[in-house]
């Protein structure tokens, strides 16, 4: 965002761009259509399920190139402008291909206060890109995100629109690098609000126990 | 019946009108943008916010409260309503940025968020002149701009299809293009991307912008953000005069303005007829007015006068080819022509003994959509249907043209050779006399005697649309001889209202040497010592909504701008 105020410049995307992926690869299985059709019927009209099944998309092939997203809206039988408008107004959904690992690290206003630029920086030079790349491996990509709704646990980032990794300090930073190069579990403690922390024996949540690991935020069930 | 207070003012309403609707309707001038009477109603420009309040009653007894002063105490909404989409129930007060300070200091933020990234480069827009936006921003708006950082910068020029280009930087997101795609023209083919500051209606990618209805969207556009790849950078809006037509591209008739500079059609834009094309108007429509100014004849020719000649000489040379071949002439009327002038024609068949053979149909099966678009591509099939005229047996005529049967061949304003009716070679031999627009006519080399006629923006007549509705048009632009009733009629151009023959930008050529066919088919049977009763087309309109029962009801007084309805009539048009 600061590269955008200093040079407030929206570029035209490609109008007519290589596909990724070929015709065969374009397809959803039996499973993935019978997903969709639930996620349809939850809602009054089909468009409702578009960020469902973008998602669903999104998890099998990676990112949404136009080709995808056209997949998406033959699927729900919407227009396929609708489909790339509604995937174009969000950041999680990717546009283009990003590594195996996708650092979300929030710059806005708290984590920008306790050194979210510092972090973006450390990242910066430890994996060798610059803000907004992927790593020549392909691994990671580093991405600046607006706030991410942690302010409390300042400075954050999001992995992989996954788990949150809280109060980062290079040293976490490095157990984080460290676990995702072995594959590993990334190390995830749920945060606390200093006030609660005597009351609710560390947990700020009163409805969910404090974890260790992370965990798929939960979801709400679907009626039947 | 229900009332409502708006501005201290009482006016009642029926069933539920939205609350800006009502006000525009009642003459109360609300600023908006997003609202468009036809689409959804997002209310996203928050523009036309207004406040709004009801009495307040007295739970227990049901009476309206009163305060000191012994007036009911209003209890207004805790925020300002956006009036689109507010509906207006019994007794509400409205208050808006005449009456109310809140609501005009509202509507003049919300004009200053609007304008933080909008460029200002109004003397080189198109929209300028007729924009909403600039209007509302000098009545509603800021003085100026607390801005003081760069703006945004979004792609311009950008041609999303054929004939639209857009300009993202100038867009304020009201969404009416991308409602129309969805909602009317149903291509879904626009689309709003990203988000916040960086947001704009486009294509998605490989989606050309190329549905048969595109343009309407540069008239919604409450700013210059989509413009006329066509008209882009042509001409300003005060430089031209506009004039209520229709358009004959199809048998639809949909309403239109020609918009005139210096005697040249400019462009056409919808004119809103909730009984023909509402709204819209298709780009094939559009994009005709060229034949308008382009390829336009400099004056009559005559075979036998070695070319351009007079007007009196071309009409006395026809009236001499229809007394020595008048019998044997295949008179054809035309379904491009108006009713008056194909009812004039009739009258000069009569007059040398002949009955006009019928009018060439222009049928293209498969182009009609069902909406403003028809299979029929001539303006006035169901004009000629109704004077009697059946459309001609075209393999039947074609045959006896091609073995040198017909003597003689009377054209009104249309091209048999064009049309396939004949080859050039078949006409030879044939005595040809032919009304024309263009000299791109393929009948013209033909002719023996060839008279440009007025199109549909230089003359006066009415056209009758596939549904039996006769609409009449006035001249938009002006001819290069002198005729009273067509000056009559003229709306006023630029030319008339502010400069003279002697102004720099002036120029003669773009006044054509044609005269309508009313005018011409008189001269000619007068020449033939036959007089037509009726000479102006009013009267002739007069005569015929007499004397013709499908036509009852069609004066020139009922049908106004916007046209009448006809009763059905037995016969089929041109199948």
């Amino acid at each position: 965002m600061a590269d955008f105020i200093r040079n407030p410049v929206v570029a035209l995307p490609d109008s007519n761009p290589e596909a990724h992926f070929s015709e065969e690869e374009l397809v959803f299985t039996p499973e993935e259509k019978a997903k969709i059709v639930d996620y349809v019927a939850q809602y009054p009209t089909p468009d409702g399920a578009v960020m469902w099944v973008l998602w669903l998309a999104q998890e099998k092939f990676g990112f949404l190139p136009p080709e995808v997203m056209r997949l998406v809206a033959t699927e729900l039988s919407l227009p396929y402008a609708q489909v790339y408008g509604v995937a174009t107004f969000y950041t999680q959904f990717f546009k283009e291909k990003k590594g195996t690992f996708v650092l979300d690290v929030c710059t806005c206003f708290s984590c920008q206060f306790c050194g979210g630029y510092d972090t973006l920086a450390y990242l910066e030079e430890k994996l060798g890109v610059k803000r907004g790349h992927t790593t020549p491996c392909g691994r990671y990509t580093l991405q600046e995100a607006e706030c991410l709704g942690a302010c409390g646990s300042a400075p954050m980032m999001q992995v992989s629109n996954g788990p949150y990794a809280y109060n980062l300090t290079p040293e976490k930073i490095d157990a984080l690098l460290a676990a995702m190069e072995a594959g590993k579990p990334l190390p995830f403690v749920s945060v606390t609000l200093p006030q609660d922390e005597d009351e609710m024996g560390g947990n700020r949540r009163t409805d969910a126990e404090a974890v260790e690991h992370y965990v798929v935020p939960p979801q709400a069930k679907r009626t039947q | 019946m229900p009332k409502v207070i708006i501005d201290g003012e009482e006016y009642a309403f029926e069933g539920r009108p939205s609350l800006l609707q009502f006000c525009l309707d009642q003459g109360i001038e609300l600023p908006h943008f997003c609202y468009h009477p036809s689409m959804s109603v997002p209310a996203n420009c928050r523009q036309c916010l207004v406040d709004v309040g009801a009495p307040v009653r007295d739970r227990e007894t049901g009476e309206f409260q009163l305060d000191e002063n012994g007036e009911k105490v209003i209890r207004y909404f805790p925020k300002l309503q956006t009036s689109c989409s507010h509906v207006i129930s019994d007794g509400q007060v409205v208050h808006t940025a005449r009456s109310s300070e809140k609501v005009e200091r509202a509507q003049r933020d919300t004009m200053e968020f609007l304008l933080i990234n909008h460029p200002l480069d109004c003397p080189i827009c198109d929209q300028a002149g007729h924009c909403p936006l600039q209007i509302q921003a000098y009545k509603y708006g800021p003085e100026g701009s607390r801005f003081e950082f760069r703006k945004v910068h979004k792609p311009k020029k950008v041609k999303l299809g054929p004939n639209v280009v857009l300009d993202a930087e100038r867009c304020i997101n009201c969404t009416r293009c991308v409602r129309f795609t969805d909602e009317i023209s149903r291509s879904g083919q626009l689309t709003i991307i990203e988000r916040g500051v960086k947001n704009y209606p486009i294509t998605p990618p490989g989606v050309s912008f190329d549905e048969p209805y595109s343009m309407n969207v540069i008239d919604l556009c409450p700013v210059g953000a989509l413009t006329s790849a066509d008209f882009r950078f042509q001409a300003r809006i005060w430089e031209m005069a506009s004039a209520p037509s229709i358009t004959t591209t199809n048998a639809k008739g949909s309403n239109c303005y020609l918009w005139v500079r210096d005697n040249l059609v400019m462009r056409m834009t919808p004119r809103p007829n909730p009984d023909v094309n509402e709204f819209w108007l298709p780009d094939e429509d559009r994009l005709t007015y060229r034949w308008f100014n382009e390829n336009r004849p400099c004056g009559p020719a005559a075979l036998n006068k070695s070319g351009a000649c007079s007007w009196d000489e071309a009409i006395q040379e026809t009236a001499e080819i229809l007394k020595n071949t008048g019998k044997e002439t295949l008179f054809l009327a035309s379904a491009r022509a108006t009713v008056e002038d194909n009812w004039m024609l009739m009258q000069l068949a009569e007059a040398v003994g002949r009955q006009v053979a019928g009018y060439i149909p222009h049928i293209e099966p498969g182009h009609g959509d069902g909406w403003l678009r028809t299979d029929d591509r001539a303006p006035n099939s169901q004009g000629c249907a109704r004077l009697g005229l059946q459309p001609i047996d075209v393999k039947l005529w074609s045959a006896r043209l091609e073995a040198g049967e017909v003597q003689g061949l009377y054209v009104l304003e249309d091209d048999p050779v064009a049309a396939g009716l004949c080859s050039a070679q078949a006409l030879d031999n044939v005595q040809v006399i032919l009304h024309y627009y263009n000299t791109t006519n393929q009948t013209l080399p033909s002719a023996n005697v060839a008279l440009p006629a007025a199109t549909v923006a230089e003359t006066i007549g009415t056209f009758v649309n596939e549904a039996g509705r006769a609409q009449r048009v006035v001249p938009a632009k002006a001819i290069k001889g002198v005729n009273r009733t067509l000056m009559m009629q003229m709306g006023v151009s630029r030319a008339d209202q502010h400069g003279t023959p002697f102004d720099r930008w002036h120029n003669e050529s773009h006044y054509v040497d044609c005269k309508p066919s009313w005018e011409i088919i008189p001269l000619v049977a007068r020449n033939l010592g036959v007089e037509i009763a009726a000479q102006s087309p009013k009267k002739v309109m007069q005569h015929i909504s007499a004397s013709i029962p499908a036509f009852t009801g069609a004066t020139y007084k009922a049908m106004g701008l916007s046209g009448v309805t006809l009763s059905p009539i037995e016969t089929e048009v041109a199948s």
